[in-house]
């Protein structure tokens, strides 16, 4: 029994390791300059340069690329949520004879890489006047994670009782009201989930907005890191900076809503 | 109260398919407690749904207090109604469970307030006003239910199997409480349900289906004791009403019941029919088992007994369940005699029916055979 705890604990710690390490790795580099690194890639901070944070935040634009970012994922969390809740609330609980083929086209899209859509969408944007702009950003993100978000509000509309629904239509409430006082607040834990995945997932996004924004002004963060990667050379402590002020909001998110994730996750499939 | 009209009520899922109701004619008098009895998936709820407008109707009109609903809202029907899951909102505290409904009416906050108190004192609920629908009881949700109808005050009250969730001990208490409910409020009624004894306790009137079809209309006892059918007589009664196959054969002493091997007088219960048997016909006798006893019980109407072998004996303490095989009869006969008869499996006994109360039906058809009035 010692034996096994012990084999369990070194193998979690192992794991622990391989995951927590490249972390503390970007963690330490971010308060070291990109000399001390180059002498010695895993040393200890001698000295802790925390004004590089500051250096980041003002004097290399984060500041704009931070505040793009947000805008960009707040809007498009917000546009999502809004608008997949009411496809998933109507493909779950109205009968009508295109609704399982609708259901199955939006799912499919899943399955495309972005490499697929990514050149019809530039494309698109240009034609409309909405290339370079975060507007034309925002309707991307939300265009591109709406399945998912269909998906997984879907299956929990589908499992509200419909008695709940009759009971407010005899109530007098009229199939919005329905929708807005009855059907979203309790797909609460859901809604909690897709928020935060889709949150986690735009902020990291870097594929489509390498591609339909070059304007300085208009960069989220990720682009914003790889504007300290040259094709000779790049500054590894910015970037360790860089990418530090990129993942805080992130890891801050997980570590105080991880537990509501779960709980929408398995919300509705235990009666 | 209203009075609520079916005529010729239909209801079809797909344009091609068997409809799920068919040719409902129904009229529910005003403070009726009517219910709606059969097994599931007989059309009952779908008709209870219809009258809440939660269905759309396919065929024919309804009515309430005269004026035709086929195509009125549910919310203007001027209706409330009880769900089997008690549908309580979960994100909602009782109290605003029971106010919810009256705010979307317009109802100013003392008119609201003042409904909510008398529903919950009613119903004994101002202790959980303040909880939400998890921390409540089975029996609390049921009646928070029945409070958010009660606050609308509504003409017609629909209750779907609202008891089906509980205990069997809560189903006793809900039961009388809700037959005590229905006569402080003297409000129209319409209950559906598969449980044969809140059916006949409960209801007024109430109403068998069977696959979408009213099978009988009428009193609990009326309903009980006169079936109109083979599957009324074989659906109330725990254990059902035995529906023997028998041929009418001329005995010595007159027309006599062939039942396998032996032969029944028939006279007591021919008295009771308005149409003379005639030799050959075959008939279905059916006989209740509380109307069988065991040979000694002298009652009127018994005619001459029929010997069976005992298969099974269920001592119940308040009363001993027997089933019977008569030779030549593929049927087997439940019996349900004092609780002190014991007979063991094999034994030979003589039953002794109480023809007076048997009811004779069509061997084709299945009709109950026409009575003179009594």
């Amino acid at each position: 029994m010692r034996l096994r705890q012990t084999l369990v604990l070194l193998l979690l710690g192992a794991y622990t390791l391989f995951a927590a390490g490249p972390f503390v790795w970007v963690a330490m580099m971010s308060v070291r300059t990109t000399t001390e690194i180059s002498r010695n890639h895993y040393a200890w901070p001698e000295q802790w340069h925390w004004h590089k944070f500051a250096d980041a935040w003002f004097g290399s634009g984060y500041q704009v690329y931070f505040t793009n970012s947000t805008l960009v994922v707040c809007s498009a969390v917000a546009l999502l949520t809004l608008v997949g809740a009411m496809a998933a609330y109507a493909l779950a609980r109205y009968r009508f004879r295109a609704n399982r083929t609708i259901y199955f086209i939006l799912f499919s899209t899943i399955i495309f890489p972005p490499q697929i859509t990514v050149i019809a969408l530039f494309q698109i944007l240009v034609q409309y006047g909405l290339y370079n702009s975060l507007i034309g950003l925002t309707l991307v993100y939300v265009a591109i994670q709406l399945p998912l978000t269909i998906y997984l509000l879907e299956t929990f509309f589908q499992r509200i009782p419909g008695e709940l629904f009759d009971a407010a239509r005899i109530d007098g409430y009229g199939e919005l009201e329905v929708f807005w006082k009855i059907a979203l607040p309790i797909a609460l834990p859901a809604l909690s989930t897709t928020v935060i995945l889709n949150t986690i997932l735009l902020w990291n996004e870097f594929l489509y907005a390498v591609v339909l924004i070059t304007d300085e002004s208009s960069r989220t963060l990720p682009l914003g890191i790889q504007r300290f990667m040259g094709d000779q050379q790049q500054d590894t402590g910015m970037i360790a900076t860089g990418l530090m002020i990129a993942i805080v909001p992130v890891v801050l998110i997980y570590v105080f809503f991880s537990e509501k994730l779960i709980k929408g996750m398995t919300a509705g499939a235990m009666k | 109260m209203a009075q609520v009209e079916l005529n010729k009520i239909g209801k079809r899922y797909a344009a091609s398919g068997p409809p799920a109701v068919h040719d409902v004619n129904l009229t529910i008098t005003h403070g009726e407690l009517f219910v709606l009895l059969g097994p599931s998936g007989c059309g009952k709820s779908t008709t209870l749904r219809m009258i809440a407008g939660l269905e759309s109707i396919s065929e024919g009109e309804l009515r309430i207090d005269g004026h035709a609903m086929n195509q009125v809202a549910a919310k203007d029907r001027d209706i409330a109604m009880v769900f089997q899951s008690y549908a309580l909102y979960p994100h909602m505290d009782v109290r605003d469970n029971l106010a919810f409904g009256l705010r979307r009416r317009n109802f100013d906050a003392m008119e609201i307030a003042r409904r909510v108190a008398l529903a919950s004192q009613i119903l004994g609920l101002d202790p959980y006003l303040a909880r939400k629908p998890h921390a409540l009881s089975g029996g609390q949700r049921q009646r928070v239910a029945l409070g958010r109808a009660i606050v609308r005050d509504p003409k017609v009250f629909l209750f779907d199997e609202p008891l089906s969730n509980l205990d069997a001990a809560l189903r006793v208490s809900t039961r009388a409480e809700l037959t005590a409910l229905h006569e402080r409020l003297n409000a129209t009624m319409i209950y559906v349900t598969h449980d044969q004894v809140e059916a006949m306790t409960m209801g007024s009137r109430i109403c068998i289906m069977n696959q979408g079809r009213v099978e009988q209309v009428g009193p609990p006892l009326e309903v009980y004791h006169h079936p109109a059918n083979t599957f009324v007589a074989g659906f109330l009664g725990s254990p059902p009403m035995n529906l023997l196959t028998a041929q009418v054969v001329a005995g010595p002493s007159g027309l006599g019941f062939a039942l396998g091997e032996q032969v029944l007088a028939a006279a007591s219960v021919l008295q009771h029919l308005e149409l003379p048997l005639a030799v050959g016909q075959s008939v279905v006798l059916g006989v209740r088992p509380e109307d069988l006893a065991l040979g000694g019980a002298a009652g009127p109407g018994n005619g001459d007994g029929l010997g069976a072998r005992v298969r099974t004996t269920e001592a119940l303490g308040a009363e001993t369940l027997l089933m019977l095989e008569l030779p030549g009869l593929d049927t087997a006969v439940r019996a349900r005699v004092d609780r002190d008869s014991r007979p063991a499996r094999g034994d030979t006994v003589q039953l002794l029916p109480d023809l007076a109360r048997a009811v004779l039906f069509d061997a084709k058809s299945g009709m109950a055979l026409a009575r003179r009035p009594d």
